[in-house]
């Protein structure tokens, strides 16, 4: 059996199909309304990922250049946000390799791993327990952003893209050009970090 | 297991789970595993409870309004782009 051809591969018709279509056939202005539509998720991203704000508004101008440029090469074969992010990371990774916050490390498992008779939890503390509602506060969101800040590039791409922005695994490793099997490594290091941290945060309230 | 150990070779393996648990990514008979050892493993039990919550407050970290002055400049900027784009 042969691979299907290009060009008889299914259109997605995202909610962005038509925009992008109408804008592709020569409607230039209507790019504002791309811009519009994305510019808040994007400088969100770009900012959790540069940490800086004046390295997140290059890397959000250069990323609608970017993609002003290429869009007449998007072929409609996955949705146009999952392209549309897949130029943003690819941008946020270049700006933050020239960039003074790099921090870049492994994360092991083990190094999560609750072992020995003073890290061994014996009952679920509040902050787990409590409705979420009742935990939640500015100073916690805070920290909760800093502490993502905190983590190695490579750990925080993942877990900014599927817990916050939402992506599925599939998605997430198209946009990283990654195997699903190493996102949900690095999804899985990420969290156990965050907990790790939030742990912290609640025990030494 | 004694309640101050944490080393047993099956939480282990279970604990590298955890995450694909909570995003339903397993198949139905390691959710089972999982679930049956979790009531039997209060270290286990936490873990994922304290994993699940993490998950649950990293999707409130919310989101901040674009600066309005970068809002204009990222607007002048595609006004003044070419009205179309290059050729290749």
């Amino acid at each position: 059996m042969t691979a299907p051809k290009r060009a008889n591969r299914k259109k997605i018709k995202d909610k962005d199909f038509e925009l992008v279509r109408a804008i592709n056939s020569g409607q230039f202005d209507r790019f504002a309304d791309l811009v519009k539509s994305y510019e808040q998720k994007l400088y969100n991203f770009s900012l959790r990922m540069c940490r800086d704000a004046a390295d997140a508004e290059d890397t959000v101008q250069e990323t609608f250049l970017n993609v002003f440029r290429y869009l007449k090469d998007f072929r409609y074969e996955t949705k146009f946000k999952n392209w549309l992010y897949r130029i943003a990371a690819s941008t946020c990774i270049k700006k933050r390799r020239k960039s003074k916050f790099a921090p870049q490390r492994e994360l092991s498992l083990d190094e999560f791993y609750p072992q020995g008779e003073a890290e061994v939890p014996q009952q679920v503390p509040d902050w787990a327990q409590l409705p979420l509602d009742k935990v939640l506060s500015n100073e916690l969101l805070d920290k909760i952003n800093e502490a993502i800040f905190t983590l190695p590039e490579k750990y925080r791409l993942v877990i900014v893209l599927r817990d916050i922005e939402g992506f599925d695994t599939a998605e997430t490793a198209q946009i990283l050009n990654l195997s699903e099997a190493n996102v949900k490594v690095r999804l899985h290091r990420a969290r156990l970090y965050l907990r790790d941290r939030l742990k912290g945060y609640f025990e030494n309230e | 297991m004694n309640k101050n150990e944490h080393d047993h070779r099956h939480c282990l393996e279970l604990f590298e789970k955890l995450s694909e648990y909570l995003d339903n990514e397993l198949d139905e008979v390691t959710c089972r595993d999982i679930e049956k050892h979790v009531k039997e493993c209060v270290p286990c039990f936490v873990c994922l409870q304290t994993l699940k919550r993490t998950i649950d407050l990293c999707k409130q970290a919310g989101n901040r309004s674009v600066p309005e002055d970068f809002s204009k400049k990222l607007k002048e900027a595609i006004q003044n782009m070419p009205k179309s784009p290059p050729a290749r």
